[in-house]
């Protein structure tokens, strides 16, 4: 399967970029910007939701074809690491350079923010840039992109006061609208949980992501912070002590009502059953965790029930 | 004495002096330089520049490091809040907004004998120049994370035992100095 993918990527670079073969040979870049081309199941995990992805060139050969060192893209490590060592592309295909030399080099796009990989004095650093939107007026482009800075800020302190782990925060710019973290460096739970559906399950490993999910959520829920994007893509395995990491405040707000809670879990359990059903029932074991970490369980699983009934949206009829 | 590169350009130079016995001396030394800052300022010359923090409060240098990065990004942008790059280092570390006391509490006072001296740009000579200055012994700065005074630094910065269990004191400043301005 490994070499399956690989090939097909050659051939899909080869056939797009046949007609201007040649002219890629003088000077190779050491970034490359590559349009999201591989096989269907390799490319939906390799670049994942962005379409594109920054890669270093490791290195370069001839006729325009170069290596890209896909290891150096922290979440897609391990799937490489797995399947295979590089992907090969020609250099003609849409070649940005590096996106932002102030911020270090991209390592995602989303609709919100870009988010780079850079230093900070003397340790590395993930930048995450919320751009301005051009629809918009810039004076409230400015006032609204601020504000959601500022709460993305409080609400991940807040959950560090609580005794969730979340990135340490190195600086934040209210200019340029960017936040510096620490760069957590580890796989994503839905890279473990998805290798576990390819490679059979870990008990242990699974069992341990499960509790700490589980307690992050009912230490911050009990201290009145609501996530709001609990999806495996956002928690961390820290590689060294295996802690999980919570990441992206950005849509967090405060709120003590059983509702919201709910709401919270009910987004975990549906993107945990559409990612990951080959997994079991993980929900089960988190939920369990959480019953035992959270002093309000009892209303806030009341809630839930109600909720999966109806779903994450309420009904205001009447 | 060592050298960090804080950005691109600028350097901050760190050393650390313990049983410094003129505190009271060079406190009123500066307030000394402070009256003449005006006069200095407009002749053009200015007198030799330093922070000198409570080192007490320093478990590591990373914070002094992240507070200095904050400094200088806003003395580019021409937005200090305080009068001086130096005053600026001493009131982002404290990660309050309480200008006078955050110098108070994170600068030195009468009786302090543990001093953190730190100084943009510095050249040896500059360095040797503060040494000077403060009648002290240098240490190394790896003596920081021992000499530190654990109660204290939890209580300035308002660390409960939660956050202590996931993370580690300097990262735990460190958070408070960059999210300072956002709360």
């Amino acid at each position: 399967m490994a070499r399956s993918v690989v090939e097909r990527e050659q051939q899909h670079c080869r056939s797009s970029t046949a007609s201007n073969e040649g002219d890629a040979s003088s000077a190779p870049p050491s970034f490359l910007c590559v349009e999201s081309s591989l096989g269907a199941r390799g490319g939906k995990w390799l670049i994942g939701h962005s379409a594109r992805a920054v890669w270093p060139v490791v290195e370069s050969e001839q006729q325009g074809w170069c290596r890209l060192g896909v290891a150096a893209v922290p979440s897609c490590r391990r799937l490489v690491e797995g399947r295979m060592s590089s992907v090969f592309c020609n250099m003609d295909m849409d070649i940005q350079g590096v996106e932002n030399e102030a911020f270090g080099f991209l390592v995602k796009q989303g609709a919100e923010a870009r988010v780079f990989k850079s230093t900070f004095v003397g340790h590395l650093s993930i930048v995450k840039e919320r751009f301005s939107k051009k629809y918009r007026h810039p004076l409230l482009d400015s006032k609204l992109t601020v504000k959601r800075l500022n709460m993305e800020v409080r609400c991940m302190t807040k959950a560090r006061r609580l005794g969730v782990p979340t990135p340490v925060l190195y600086a934040v710019d209210p200019i340029l609208h960017t936040l510096t973290f620490e760069y957590v460096d580890g796989l994503s739970v839905k890279e473990i949980l998805l290798d576990f559906g390819l490679n059979g399950i870990v008990e242990e490993q699974l069992d341990d992501i499960a509790i700490q999910i589980g307690t992050a959520m009912g230490k911050m829920h009990d201290g009145g912070l609501i996530h709001g994007d609990l999806t495996t893509s956002n928690m961390i395995i820290r590689g060294e002590t295996n802690q999980l990491v919570l990441i992206d405040f950005g849509l967090s707000f405060t709120s003590t009502l059983p509702e919201d809670k709910a709401v919270d879990l009910y987004v975990l359990e549906r993107a945990l059953l559409s990612m990951h059903s080959s997994c079991g029932n993980v929900m089960e074991k988190i939920l369990s965790a959480y019953r035992k970490s959270s002093k309000q369980w009892s209303s806030t699983m009341n809630k839930l029930a109600q909720v999966r009934q109806r779903g994450r949206k309420r009904t205001m009829v009447g | 004495m060592k050298e960090f590169q804080v950005n691109g350009t600028t350097s901050l130079s760190l050393a650390l002096f313990t049983d410094v016995t003129n505190s009271r001396l060079v406190n009123n030394f500066f307030l000394l330089i402070a009256r003449q800052l005006l006069d200095s300022v407009q002749t053009g010359k200015l007198e030799p520049e330093v922070a000198l923090l409570n080192a007490s409060l320093v478990p590591d240098v990373f914070p002094v490091l992240a507070a200095a990065h904050k400094a200088l990004l806003s003395k580019s942008r021409e937005s200090l809040t305080t009068r001086t790059l130096h005053s600026e280092l001493i009131y982002n570390y404290s990660g309050s907004k309480h200008i006078s006391e955050s110098l108070k509490r994170c600068g030195i006072s009468d009786d302090t004998t543990y001093v953190l001296a730190a100084r943009f740009a510095a050249s040896q000579d500059e360095m040797k120049d503060v040494a000077e200055l403060i009648n002290g012994k240098e240490v190394d700065l790896a003596e920081l994370e021992t000499k530190a005074n654990l109660t204290h630094i939890l209580k300035h910065y308002k660390i409960t035992p939660e956050e202590l269990a996931i993370s580690s004191l300097s990262d735990a400043i460190v958070c408070r100095i960059a999210a300072r301005d956002a709360l």
